[in-house]
């Protein structure tokens, strides 16, 4: 049985004039990894700090554990933090940030000494106790920083942008271990980030947000196969997104052919967006084609060739092939019904998924 | 933070009694006669008397003499400071003297200056009579030069400094000539540093009295030396916050002429 | 990187040096003749140094000035940081600008301005003159140049530590204590530094505002300077300048201290 550990009702937040979160409803439930997934300025920050306690809501409220924390100070909230750039202090060693908290609340000496050690060997860091924070490296001081937001036993842990900070070979392994972390002590994770790899590597929960609002909330392959519009589509992975026309259940129209799909409930002939994921896309002859395509550029990228190409209505299409194509040759386009995914205009996600329900029954 | 009223209560007071009340207490008392009755007389004496006005102009024109000493002998010393390999050693022998007290090196003067003294015997070697030189207007300005000196230099080191290299590379790259470099990139680049430097020595300069005292004799007289007068010999507290106020409207010109431009495209 | 001088700079530094540096030395020098005056160097003698340290009156005063520095920058200290403390917590950008200035006063304002003013204030007040208006008076032109020494650490300290101590259960208090004071200490302590020395060096407040009673260094040295040379006093100048000499290396060792702390912060990132 799972069981919330924090709600916001309607939370919205502004700084003078800019409204940075505009009524955010989220349910945050307890042992499991929950990133808010968003490009700069989205609010994902600040839904963080509004649930460490570093900046209070404007209006709505905060829940934890069923109770309204909006005017608990952050130093009696059960949660921790391990910050963008660390913040750890710079006078203490890492034996004394990792025991911070615990000086603070009075352990005793020897308890705080197993605790430190405890920590600092689950993040195998055992032995490093009396550097200075000056000689660790990046990838260390992100461990010494967790160890110590850890040694607090917190309830929930919360994450803000932690590994950007890291070079590509170490984020990558840190996305492993702070997985496998969570996984061990079976707290809740709540992760902030603007790399959608690294959220969809990572979570159980992605929560999509852009100007101040929450737009789509999934596990990682609902948000991939079914983005709720332009935006999601285009943040999360690569897309194809080309403009058509719902002529009736099951069949779109666009680059001026009517194909056969798996969406429903829709009015007829609505005007709708089609994403057709790359990696879904293959060439094939001209004559086995659903559509007819003119290559127009290619690039090796390691693991599939990258093909950009443009059919006779002029639409652009990014395909992923295992093979190389010949330039300005004209291919043949085949996809399942099953990749065909259709995002209407303007559609809300209670809308969206209500729709779901629907036709899937 | 809710600490702020506690952390600001010292610091306030300080601000109202040790900044704000002394120039209201100077402003106010310069409105005072002698009887401490408001008058208007004090500045009807400065400004109707020549010998006031006269002061004045000379304080200023031995001001502008000593900084522009000052920065034509520093600006030199700050480029080629900046070109040396262990600039910021040198940098700190250059700022050394300015921990040794005014007075003492004031003092050394008196001594080098003396009728019997050695720059006496210098010229005295070169074949020349001794010379009056200590009470004399232009030992006074060079002393104060010396004085000053690595207050205008280390402004100007700093600016230089902080140039980025590869734009005077970049200078040569496209051709220009060494004199065309120092013309057009650093000296224009500097100019803050400048500025700093010029407010740094010619407010100091204006009032200056221990120096005219003990090297100027009673030849020279500046706003400073004015003030001390009346303040300390004369009592007259009055007239002498008179010429207080005057100097802090020259100090607040000189500021305005000196402030730091903001950083607009420059043609 | 560093570009061929022509001989000539190098000439010109010289010359330089030798100007800033031979009065010291001239004066240094004569601290250690036989005869009486700053010229005619008749042997060498330690007659001098003799005369200083029989010199009671001397010596009182050499004490009344460390106390003073001593006194003024410990409170200058306390006071300046937590102006700073303050100043930093402000958030509206006008009134900021406003604190700083004013701050900035005395630093700008010419010695004899700051003397009078304050002499005017004291005798308002009604206060005798003397050893209490000496040290209220450093105490105030000291408190702005440990403002400002603090200010930059406060300002470049990340404010997410603040957080991250709330954030571990501190209260506002161990906040204070247990992180913002300690990540300043370089600053604080660099700021108590320059008011001690603004408080040895300084003439023209003190010889405003001290009584007939109480003397400091400079305004003795003023009061016999004007009497004519006497060697005692290049003794005791060739003693501040061992002092001084001491005082950089301090200066020096607490900014080094600071740099190497930085520099390899940005190697650990690296």
């Amino acid at each position: 049985m799972t069981q919330t550990i924090i709600e916001f009702k309607n939370v919205t937040k502004s700084y003078e004039e800019t409204q940075v979160l505009t009524g955010v409803d989220l349910t945050i439930e307890a042992g499991k990894f929950y990133t808010l997934l968003g490009p700069s300025g989205s609010g994902k920050t600040t839904i963080l700090r509004l649930i460490a306690g570093f900046s209070s809501a404007t209006s709505g409220d905060i829940i934890f554990d069923g109770k309204r924390i909006n005017d608990v100070p952050a130093n009696k909230r059960r949660v921790n933090t391990v910050f963008q750039n660390y913040a750890l202090f710079p006078n203490m060693n890492v034996f004394e940030n990792v025991a911070f908290g615990m000086t603070l609340k009075g352990v005793n000496k020897a308890q705080i000494k197993e605790k430190v050690t405890t920590m600092l060997e689950m993040v195998q860091l055992a032995g490093y106790e009396d550097r200075s924070i000056d000689e660790l490296s990046g990838g260390q001081q992100q461990r010494v920083a967790i160890a110590r937001a850890l040694a607090n036993d917190p309830e929930v842990l919360l994450l803000d942008e932690p590994l950007s900070a890291l070079d590509y070979k170490l984020r990558k392994d840190m996305q492993y271990e702070l997985r496998e972390l969570q996984q061990r002590l079976g707290i809740t994770f709540i992760f902030v980030t603007h790399d959608q790899e690294e959220a969809l590597a990572m979570s159980d929960w992605i929560f999509v947000m852009n100007e101040g609002k929450i737009l789509q909330n999934g596990t990682p392959v609902d948000i991939y196969d079914e983005p709720i519009n332009h935006f999601v589509a285009n943040f999360i992975g690569e897309s194809n997104i080309i403009d058509g026309v719902m002529r009736e259940d099951y069949k779109v129209m666009f680059a001026g052919k009517e194909f056969e799909n798996v969406d429903a409930g829709m009015r007829p002939n609505e005007r709708v967006e089609v994403v057709l994921r790359p990696e879904d896309l293959d060439l094939t002859t001209p004559e086995n084609g659903k559509l007819i395509v003119t290559i127009d550029a290619q690039s090796f990228r390691g693991d599939y060739y990258e093909i950009s190409a443009h059919d006779d209505d002029n639409n652009e299409w990014r395909i992923q092939a295992t093979n190389p194509s010949v330039l300005n040759s004209r291919q043949g386009l085949t996809f399942d019904p099953e990749d065909i995914h259709i995002m209407r205009f303007d559609e809300s996600e209670d809308d969206f998924d209500a729709r779901l329900e629907n036709y899937e029954e | 933070m809710k600490n702020r009223l506690f952390y600001f209560i010292p610091y306030s007071l300080w601000l109202i009694l040790f900044v704000g009340a002394p120039i209201v207490l100077m402003l106010g008392e310069s409105f005072l006669s002698i009887s401490h009755h408001f008058t208007l007389a004090n500045y009807q004496d400065f400004l109707g008397s020549g010998t006031y006005l006269q002061m004045t102009f000379n304080s200023v024109w031995y001001a502008f003499l000593i900084t522009l000493i000052t920065l034509i002998v520093s600006f030199p010393t700050a480029l080629f400071l900046s070109n040396l390999k262990y600039k910021q050693f040198w940098l700190l022998l250059i700022i050394l003297p300015t921990w040794i007290n005014l007075l003492l090196k004031t003092y050394a003067f008196i001594g080098l200056l003396s009728k019997d003294g050695s720059i006496n015997h210098f010229i005295e070697l070169l074949g020349f009579a001794p010379q009056q030189l200590l009470f004399t207007e232009a030992s006074f300005v060079l002393v104060a030069a010396y004085i000053e000196i690595p207050f205008m230099i280390l402004p100007i080191f700093n600016s230089i400094n902080e140039i980025d290299r590869s734009l005077i590379n970049a200078s040569y790259d496209l051709g220009a000539t060494k004199w065309q470099t120092f013309r057009r990139v650093i000296l224009p680049l500097s100019a803050d540093g400048i500025r700093a430097g010029i407010q740094a020595v010619f407010i100091p300069s204006l009032s200056l009295f221990m120096i005219t005292r003990l090297i100027g004799g009673n030849r020279v007289i500046t706003l400073g030396t004015a003030i001390e007068e009346h303040f300390l010999v004369t009592q007259n507290w009055g007239l002498g916050s008179t010429i207080g106020v005057v100097l802090i409207i020259a100090m607040i010109i000189t500021m305005a002429l000196t402030r730091e431009r903001k950083k607009r495209g420059r043609k | 990187m560093v570009e061929k001088q022509s001989r000539w700079a190098n000439v010109y530094l010289v010359i330089m040096f030798l100007i800033l540096y031979s009065p010291i030395f001239y004066l240094i020098f004569y601290s250690f003749n036989a005869g009486q005056y700053m010229q005619n160097f008749s042997g060498f003698s330690l007659v001098h140094y003799g005369e200083l340290f029989a010199d009671d009156r001397m010596l009182q005063i050499v004490l009344n000035t460390f106390v003073v520095a001593l006194l003024s920058s410990l409170l200058a200290t306390i006071v300046g940081t937590f102006g700073a403390l303050g100043i930093f917590s402000v958030r509206n950008s006008f009134l900021k600008n406003l604190l700083l200035s004013l701050n900035n006063i005395l630093l700008v304002s010419p010695d004899v301005i700051i003397g009078a003013s304050f002499l005017i204030f004291f005798t308002l007040l009604g206060l005798s003159l003397g050893f209490g208006s000496v040290l209220m008076s450093h105490i105030a032109f000291s408190i702005p140049i440990v403002v400002l020494m603090v200010l930059p650490k406060l300002n470049e300290m990340n404010s997410s530590l603040i957080d991250a101590a709330q954030d571990l259960g501190a209260n506002s208090w161990q906040v204070l204590t247990r992180v913002i004071l300690p990540y300043l200490t370089p600053g604080i302590a660099a700021g108590f530094f320059m008011a001690f020395t603004y408080s040895l060096d300084d003439f023209a407040v003190t010889f405003f505002v001290t009584g007939n009673g109480f003397s400091t260094l400079a305004v003795e040295i003023y009061s016999r300077a004007r009497q004519g040379v006497s060697l005692e006093i290049n003794a005791l100048s060739a003693m501040m300048f061992l002092i001084s000499l001491a005082l950089v290396a301090g200066y020096f060792f607490i900014n080094q201290h600071n740099t190497t702390r930085k520099s390899k912060k940005g190697r650990g990132r690296g």
